[in-house]
């Protein structure tokens, strides 16, 4: 029997049982809606913690293991040498070492402030990398330019988002841009500290220029070029030679592995605190999202068991009408075929209502966060990742639940027999 | 050449009771029909006129002996083997007509199109055949709007359409009037003519007038009637 005319037989029973089917449809669209709903939502989670922790597959951050015995000896530390061994390691596409400023230094504005006047002190922590790191995320030169130019900075996007979010409403300071910021110069006193209250024999007033926004600068502080960084530890008399971590790119992500062991064989440590930060958190959405998943599941099983009652009362009231089938040549395959069409039909109009009711209550959702929540650093602006293959996977679990649950009453349907039904008052 | 052979069909159906013994609606029927002759079997209510016309048609296999249809031997053939056989080599026509509900009249025609290989050009078949029941007005109705004698004459079309050798009718007329119901006996007539098989189990002396050969189903089995069948010319 082709399609067309199964659709077309299938058809007016479907009219004439609206009721009854609406009421399995609906049943279904609820529980796919939920999986639908809960899926996005998982994912769009999922997404706010890459955000808050973006995480690359490809790179590991290397440190010197702060208990090792060889480190208390002073034999490992991380100098040009094991930058060296470290990009002949297999699988290594790049090594990019980075350097901490080991001098206090302080930055004090007084003054007009995007339109606040201010009068703000503050310890400043830096970090040196490498200006290939940051690439075209910096705007403007990253470079040093050497004693008595300004220091270009790079700041992370994640620390000017805590300023937006909590600092700056905190203190009644203007909300910035990343544009508003880029050229801006903050005055800088190398080798003075606040907080320990004391200025190192040559300390100097210099300036830091902000030139960009980067996931690669420090998040606790702001990023200079490294060979600033080095310039300013080597005029302080302070080690200039040794590295803090040094950030490896491995040629691919399968790679990963094998260099981290090669890593661990030089003596050497992997700094995963923020991967194992976002690993953590992302498992415990999937665990949420896997637990309300299955809640949908379970909805969308009821429903299943719903449609069974619904069409096991559609068989019993077309009993004689099957036998009229069989009468004029339906095998028992072809009138199984008529009740799963149908339960396909109520099925598909099922996950095409479920997937739009979890668009909709997405949007809802969204709109209440907006206007409801508190802005909150890293707020999105949807909580939400609709995929194609969640509204695929959606309408896939409304049509294989309906045909489920038709598929016992199709069975039964098909077994009739026609002389018996055909008598059947 | 026979289009039907029935050779000590025996029909059981269980005990109504625990302890009953099964009862014998058909006791040993014998039964031959020539392609092309027009029986009437007649029989009072509960006779089993309606058993051995799903026997024939293949809805019930659940009995013993032989039977033949259309060379067709009813036992040994596949349940889609038969199906195939009711699709395209037998016609029936039921009392009640049995109409899908949501179905036009048209569609209800066009219905062993659905299944099976379809029908060639069965659009045009189902037209013809509404028309020669004199429907061709009324193929967008759906049953309800139609009247007994109406729906009885879209139920004939349907059985038409795939313009099968054997036709078999259970009481055709029993629920139309007088008018109607002569209207559908001329109809058979005109299909005898033509050279179609018909079996037509009834309890109307009208129908069986019309019939080329009267049987009568008695104490479940079939006896001739006796009377000189009326040649329908």
């Amino acid at each position: 029997m082709r399609i067309a005319k199964l659709i077309r037989l299938a058809r007016g029973n479907l009219l004439r049982e609206l009721g009854p089917l609406a009421v399995s449809a609906s049943g279904v669209a609820l529980g796919t809606g939920c999986l639908v709903f809960f899926l996005a939502l998982g994912a769009g989670l999922d997404a706010v913690v890459n955000e808050v922790f973006p995480v690359s597959t490809r790179e590991v951050e290397v440190v010197v293991p702060q208990l090792a015995i060889g480190n208390l000896l002073g034999e490992q530390k991380l100098d040009d040498a094991a930058v060296a061994r470290l990009r002949a390691v297999r699988g290594v596409a790049a090594a990019y070492p980075k350097q901490q400023l080991r001098i206090p230094a302080v930055t004090r504005y007084n003054g007009l402030f995007f339109g606040r006047d201010i009068h703000m002190g503050l310890e400043v922590v830096a970090t040196g990398l490498m200006p290939e790191l940051v690439g075209a995320d910096a705007r403007m030169p990253f470079e040093d330019a050497g004693e008595g130019q300004p220091i270009p900075v790079v700041v992370n996007r994640r620390l000017l988002e805590l300023y937006n979010k909590v600092f700056a409403p905190q203190r009644n300071l203007p909300r910035l841009s990343e544009s508003m910021l880029i050229g801006f110069q903050i005055p800088v006193e190398l080798g003075r500290s606040f907080i320990a209250a004391r200025t190192l024999p040559d300390a100097q007033q210099t300036s830091m220029q902000v030139v960009g926004f980067s996931e690669r600068a420090t998040l606790a502080g702001v990023s200079m070029p490294l060979a600033a960084i080095q310039r300013i530890n080597r005029k302080f008399g302070v080690e200039d030679r040794t590295y803090s971590s040094v950030l490896l790119r491995a040629q691919s992500t399968d790679d990963v592995t094998e260099v981290a062991a090669a890593v661990k064989k030089l003596g050497l440590e992997i700094d995963d605190t923020e991967r194992r930060y976002a690993v953590q958190i992302s498992a415990a959405v999937e665990l949420v999202t896997l637990a309300l998943s299955l809640l949908a599941a379970l909805i969308t099983g009821l429903a299943a068991v719903n449609t069974m009652q619904t069409f096991y009362a559609s068989v019993r009231e077309r009993i004689r009408e099957i036998g009229v089938l069989r009468a004029v040549g339906a095998t028992r395959g072809d009138v199984a075929a008529v009740v799963l069409v149908e339960a396909a039909a109520a099925g598909l109009a099922g996950g095409v209502l479920g997937v739009a009711l979890a668009r909709i209550a997405a949007l809802l959702l969204d709109r209440l966060a907006r206007t409801g929540l508190p802005d909150f650093p890293f707020k999105p602006r949807t909580f939400f990742a609709f995929h194609a293959g969640h509204l695929a996977l959606g309408i896939g679990v409304a049509l294989l639940a309906a045909l489920l649950g038709a598929f016992l009453p199709a069975r039964a349907a098909a077994r009739l027999d026609p002389a018996k039904a055909l008598t059947e008052s | 050449m026979s289009a039907i052979e029935l050779r000590g069909i025996v029909k059981r159906y269980p005990p109504r009771e625990p302890g009953l013994l099964p009862q014998e609606l058909l006791r040993g029927v014998d039964l031959s029909v020539r392609r092309g002759e027009f029986v009437a079997v007649e029989g009072k209510s509960g006779s089993g006129k309606s058993t051995l016309l799903h026997l024939l048609g293949g809805l019930d296999r659940t009995f013993e002996g032989e039977a033949r249809v259309l060379g067709c031997d009813l036992r040994a053939v596949s349940d889609a083997e038969l199906s195939a056989l009711r699709h395209t080599q037998i016609g029936f026509i039921f009392q009640s007509f049995n109409l899908l509900p949501a179905l036009t009249a048209l569609e209800n025609v066009l219905l062993p199109d659905f299944f099976g290989d379809g029908l060639p050009d069965a659009e045009r078949r189902a037209l013809e055949a509404l028309d020669r029941v004199g429907l061709a007005e009324k193929g967008r109705a759906r049953p309800a709007a139609l009247s007994g004698g109406e729906r009885q004459r879209v139920a004939i079309a349907r059985a038409l359409v795939a313009r099968p050798p054997l036709l078999l009718a259970d009481e055709p007329t029993g629920n139309l009037d007088a008018q109607t119901g002569e209207g559908v006996i001329a109809l058979f007539r005109e299909l005898h003519r033509e050279g179609m098989t018909l079996l037509i189990v009834t309890h109307e002396a009208r129908v069986s007038h019309a019939a080329s050969r009267v049987l009568v189903l008695r104490e479940g089995r079939l006896q001739s009637e006796g009377a000189e069948a009326m040649e329908t010319e």
